[in-house]
């Protein structure tokens, strides 16, 4: 993932300058159904299908302190949602952390989530779904051009992505149920290549 | 705090459990308003009854519940359907302004605000009273419910964050707010469907048995506040006390629907119910106005043995014996359904500093 450099704040999804930066489609799958963390979860969504959202539209930028992402996707239009869209990114905390199942108890990742109708959140996955409230800054912004289109842009320390150096990308599509683990995410690390 | 918590599956050191005698309850929801006091009036809360009293037969609340999956079978985990916010109803907003004081008390009902998402539509005690059978020999009973902080908590097995869990001391099931991300599988995998959701603050909440009044000798709002006396409270292990002995010694009170196959720790002890009129309205004294078979598909085959222990218990007393399990259950002295828990709350001292203290000593 290429992160642009320029000179204006991109936290807005809507600002003008994104027109400027170029976009790559990502794939995403579901979080693999053996690694779902319980039982439960492992039995009931078996047969279901979940990760509805297979493609992300991505794009970064950073002015030499913060880093904006925006992920741009289709969600599945429904008359009522109990569970909210939503979108998350994250990045190792040590060596070793997979990517398809958002971390592991051995090796965390840091993630960063917005929901639709709840904001951004710090959390510390182990794990899909296997999420702890983790002390730091959360931000993000949110836009829906159309009905199941959203725009979220997540604004964070562009020397915590360096130290990263990847990133990993899930969403959760809410008319689909989906939440926790039950989502798409990518099955690799996005490498990341910060511009000058 | 410090407690020693666990996930579900390790077994609780002790087991809070609770009885109640559905042959004294009349449904007055004292104990649901209780609880509702005490511990669902904030925000995102106005929909939830952590105690709840249906009417058997009835869809109860949420709406169908006994059919939306869950619990256990043969020790492996049934999923479950996930209630939404308008299988559960209730929690309305009503149009007082314009009844009491915008002048329209004469031309406009006082009712809930309409909101377009199917709350309107049920509500904790929607069906109440309503029964079934015919005329004159139309049946129902009440039947309390509230978290059975199971034995084998399939919520805290469901949860993916380890939110929700058994606390080791007592077998009460409780969950860490910090640490809920509101994922509701704890909702799914409930075969009682005693978990709410908290759409403000993306928490799931239940009845926590009322812990911080144990905790201090106090016992939980829903059983104090009964005027039936029929809400036993103590630990399943004392042998002393009326759960003990209800329960594991005589068998009258039994669990609900234990095929659900969590372990549940509130029991009950089966209605009697009246006779059955035949057409000419001559008693039918070989059959009881509530089915067996209803019965039996509520507590499983035990009822059975438990209804005939309550009726040849009540033929000794009428001939002039005595009986330990009728006086227990009749509970001539209030405290006696308490077990342990006897403390008046109105006699703790509920100053902000000794607050401080006792939390301060807790940690």
């Amino acid at each position: 993932m290429q992160i642009t450099q320029v000179s204006t704040d991109l936290g807005d999804p809507g600002a003008p300058g994104w027109s400027a930066i170029a976009s790559e489609d990502v794939s995403l799958a579901p979080v693999p159904i053996d690694s779902q963390p319980t039982e439960y979860i492992r039995t009931k969504w078996a047969n279901l299908p979940y990760g509805n959202v297979s493609t992300v539209k991505m794009a970064a930028a950073h002015d030499g302190v913060t880093a904006w992402v925006r992920l741009e996707w289709s969600a599945t239009v429904a008359e009522r949602n109990e569970f909210p869209d939503g979108a998350g990114l994250y990045c190792p905390n040590g060596e070793g952390a997979p990517a398809a199942t958002i971390g592991s108890a051995e090796a965390p990742v840091d993630l960063v989530v917005w929901h639709a109708g709840r904001g951004a959140r710090a959390l510390r996955a182990t794990g899909p779904g296997c999420f702890r409230p983790r002390e730091d800054g959360a931000v993000a912004q949110a836009v829906q051009p159309a009905p199941g289109r959203w725009s979220v842009v997540f604004a964070q320390q562009l020397d915590s992505v360096r130290a990263a150096g990847r990133i990993g990308v899930v969403v959760w599509d809410g008319a689909g149920e989906e939440r926790a683990g039950i989502g798409a995410a990518t099955p690799d690390w996005l490498e990341v290549t910060i511009g000058s | 705090m410090s407690t020693e918590v666990m996930r579900a599956g390790s077994g609780a050191m002790r087991q809070i459990a609770m009885v109640f005698d559905l042959n004294k309850c009349m449904g007055c929801q004292a104990c649901s308003v209780g609880c509702k006091v005490l511990w669902t009036q904030e925000e995102g809360e106005e929909h939830q009854w952590w105690m709840s009293v249906n009417t058997q037969p009835g869809q109860g609340a949420p709406k169908g519940w006994e059919d939306m999956g869950g619990g256990l079978s043969g020790g492996h985990p049934v999923p479950g359907h996930q209630p939404s916010r308008a299988e559960f109803g209730g929690g309305w907003d009503f149009n007082y302004q314009e009844v009491f004081y915008g002048g329209k008390g004469s031309s406009v009902h006082l009712k809930p605000t309409e909101k377009g998402d199917g709350t309107t539509q049920w509500g904790m005690n929607w069906d109440e009273d309503q029964g079934a059978g015919e005329y004159p020999n139309s049946y129902y009973f009440y039947l309390p419910r509230l978290c059975n902080h199971c034995t084998r908590p399939v919520c805290a097995e469901a949860c993916p964050t380890g939110a929700m869990y058994k606390r080791h001391e007592d077998g009460i099931v409780l969950r860490d707010e910090d640490v809920c991300q509101g994922s509701r599988f704890c909702m799914e995998a409930c075969p009682y469907k005693k978990i709410y959701f908290n759409y403000a603050r993306n928490v799931a909440q239940h009845c926590i048995m009322c812990f911080p009044r144990l905790e201090e000798g106090v016992a939980p709002a829903c059983a104090r506040q009964c005027p039936g006396r029929l809400a036993f409270v103590g630990y399943l292990d004392d042998t002393d006390g009326p759960i003990h002995k209800l329960v594991n010694e005589w068998g009258v009170a039994i669990p609900l629907h234990a095929e659900y196959g969590t372990g549940p720790n509130i029991f009950y002890v089966p209605p009697l119910a009246p006779y059955r009129l035949h057409e000419d309205l001559s008693i039918d004294y070989d059959t009881p106005r509530i089915p067996d078979a209803y019965l039996e598909s509520l507590f499983g085959p035990k009822v059975h043995p438990a209804l005939a222990k309550l009726k040849s218990e009540l033929e000794v007393v009428r001939s002039g014996g005595s009986s330990a399990i009728l006086d227990t259950l009749i509970v001539y002295n209030w405290a006696d359904l308490f077990g342990p828990f006897t403390t008046d709350p109105a006699t703790l001292d509920r100053s902000p500093q000794s607050v401080a203290v006792r939390l301060t000593q807790k940690t």
